[in-house]
């Protein structure tokens, strides 16, 4: 065990290393703020004095040990626009975000699991077809069309629902159908795949010949072998999700941090991108740290490489 | 005994090759990806058609309305048929460079960690989870404000990003193929690590490469267009899909083909590639994916 999370350890340390100085090389090149960010009229002295005070004049590897002892620090830098630390502003856009992110996910791996167990127990061949095609084609087309189409229907001919913002719990649910529905023929692969393998094992055998019932057995047997896999998937796929949101948040004028991030491209400023990026990558490594050691205390056979 | 050359058994297994037989969803698909092909072949062939010229006292003019325009025109008068045309030609390029760029590095990456082993396989897993814990979009987004958007600047970001998938399934075959005694035996004659890579591993581990490509067409038109969407892609006036559906979002209420016109080209051409992909995919899998049955 104490290998393992090591080993684990030394890995996402690797990963971090990597993104800090990625974000920080994009920062550097983005170049020196202060003819940006100071109005037309100022001196180059200005300009120079400015930058100065953001640090910009000192050698390279000096700005990059200081970005990283801020880090450590919990300092990601401050926004240019708005003299705020960026990490503050990150924070106070998260909620929204996983607002809608969490309640995707775990309404898409809902339907997807109802759907995996109606299979399983109704040994149904038409309901996984359906359910496969109906996913496949689900995802021919990109979430932010499929919310679109939603908006059309939902919003402009029906007038029910709400399109835009963040005013009333119906403003969730056009952006949570669009994701949820995206993920969810994933994780029905996944489950169907994973349940299907657990049908042949011997312990299922052995569960029915004690006349235990097909329920029971898939329930309380199969399920938390099948969801082994998923949990992975959805670890690894965290950084995916995220990205999705964000997309997704634009669509519907979801006021969370893919609108922070898009806003701050189009004002150059620089420091809430770098610090959103470095962020979103920190919660992946750790997220898929939990993960690592959740299926690895579930599942004595993992491999542990 | 003399040095014999020893190359890889075509068919591990030895079986009779099964016959290829032709599946219906891959028949609708090969159909709906030529449907795309055409559509983005032959409206540049046809005098008067132009993606770009605008007509302000035509504009937003219904499909089917006017013989000069047959599906309608855009906010600025502009030929809706030619800029759906164009934005065809335009995302299908990029996509095409975008999967060989991921093929190449993905399936090079994953050779080299999977016949080595050791600290290259410690130095690929660093790599691939840095990539993986970079969403594309926010990295793209981050790059952006550094280097104006372009279609040059997505495919190489596209490209650099995107191959971790290859690299997983190559890696996984090539350290499988590492101790097989027709990989071995070349080694215990002689043979260096380029002479059993370029004619050993490679020729088994091409196929796999090629059949990831097939599916992942789809992924990078989708991530391609969602990035379009949010201006970071190609720029105006050139078309993209993206950008066409982002475009006509503002008129959704009062002419919604604007935004449904390039969404259901963009679908054809997804759609398409992926039942043409369950016929790659299942011939490779056989067994295990008719069990699944999708």
């Amino acid at each position: 065990m104490i290998g393992f999370l090591l080993r684990r350890l030394g890995l996402a340390a690797a990963t971090l290393f990597a993104v800090v100085t990625i974000a920080f090389l994009l920062g550097r090149a983005t170049g020196a703020p202060g003819a940006l960010l100071l109005p037309d009229n100022a001196t180059t002295e200005d300009i120079a004095a400015l930058n100065a005070s953001l640090g910009f004049d000192l050698p390279l590897i000096v700005q990059y040990f200081s970005y990283v002892a801020g880090l450590f620090a919990g300092d990601f830098g401050d926004s240019y626009r708005l003299r705020e630390p960026a990490l503050g502003l990150i924070l106070a856009r998260l909620p929204a975000t996983f607002e809608l992110a969490l309640s995707a996910f775990s309404v898409g791996l809902a339907l997807a699991l109802v759907v995996a167990l109606s299979i399983q127990l109704t040994g149904s061949r038409a309901l996984r077809a359906i359910a496969g095609w109906a996913g496949a084609l689900r995802q021919s087309v990109p979430d932010f069309f499929f919310g679109l189409l939603l908006v059309l229907v939902f919003s402009v001919t029906l007038s029910v629902l709400p399109s835009l913002g963040r005013t009333s719990p119906a403003s969730l649910v056009l952006p949570v159908i669009t994701l949820a529905t995206g993920q969810f023929v994933m994780y029905l692969r996944l489950l169907d795949a994973a349940l299907s393998e657990q049908a042949d094992q011997d312990y299922v055998r052995t569960a029915f010949a004690q006349g235990q019932t097909r329920s029971t057995i898939l329930v309380t047997q199969m399920l938390p072998n099948a969801l082994l896999p998923v949990l992975g998937m959805a670890g690894l796929n965290l950084g995916g999700l995220l990205g999705g949101t964000v997309v997704v948040e634009v669509v519907f004028a979801w006021p969370g941090l893919g609108q922070l991030l898009t806003n701050a491209v189009s004002q150059r400023d620089f420091p809430i991108v770098q610090a959103g990026l470095l962020f979103v990558a920190l919660m992946f490594v750790f997220v898929n740290i939990v993960v690592d050691i959740v299926v690895y205390r579930i599942d004595p056979r993992t491999s542990l490489a | 005994m003399t040095a014999q050359p020893l190359t890889a058994p075509a068919l591990a297994d030895g079986a009779a090759r099964p016959r290829f037989e032709l599946r219906a969803s891959a028949v609708v698909g090969i159909s709906m990806i030529c449907a795309v092909l055409l559509l983005a072949a032959i409206p540049p062939l046809i005098p008067g058609f132009d993606a770009m010229a605008q007509d302000l006292r035509s504009a937003r003019i219904a499909p089917f309305a006017d013989a000069a325009h047959p599906l309608g025109t855009d906010a600025l008068g502009r030929d809706l048929l030619s800029r759906v045309s164009l934005a065809s030609s335009v995302t299908l390029g990029i996509t095409l460079a975008v999967v060989c760029m991921n093929a190449l590095i993905g399936s090079t990456a994953g050779i080299v960690a999977g016949y080595f082993g050791g600290r290259t396989e410690a130095l690929f897993s660093v790599v691939s989870n840095t990539t993986l814990a970079m969403p594309v979009v926010l990295l793209l987004i981050a790059i952006s404000a550094v280097v104006p958007p372009s279609a040059g600047l997505t495919i190489v970001v596209l490209g650099c990003t995107w191959w971790v998938g290859y690299a997983r399934v190559t890696r996984n075959v090539a350290s499988s193929l590492r101790r097989q005694d027709f990989v071995v035996a070349p080694l215990t004659q002689g043979a260096d690590a380029i002479w059993v890579l370029t004619r050993h591993i490679v020729p088994n581990v091409w196929p796999h490469t090629l059949i990831i490509a097939a599916t992942d067409i789809a992924t990078i038109v989708l991530i391609e267009s969602s990035l379009e969407y949010l201006g970071l892609g190609v720029q105006p006036p050139v078309p993209s899909w993206g950008s066409m559906i982002f475009e006509g979002q503002q008129y959704l209420g009062s002419d919604p083909w604007l935004a449904i016109l390039p969404g259901l080209v963009m679908f054809l051409a997804v759609a398409g590639t992926q039942f043409l992909s369950q016929q790659f995919t299942a011939e490779s899998r056989g067994s295990l994916l008719r069990k699944g049955g999708m």
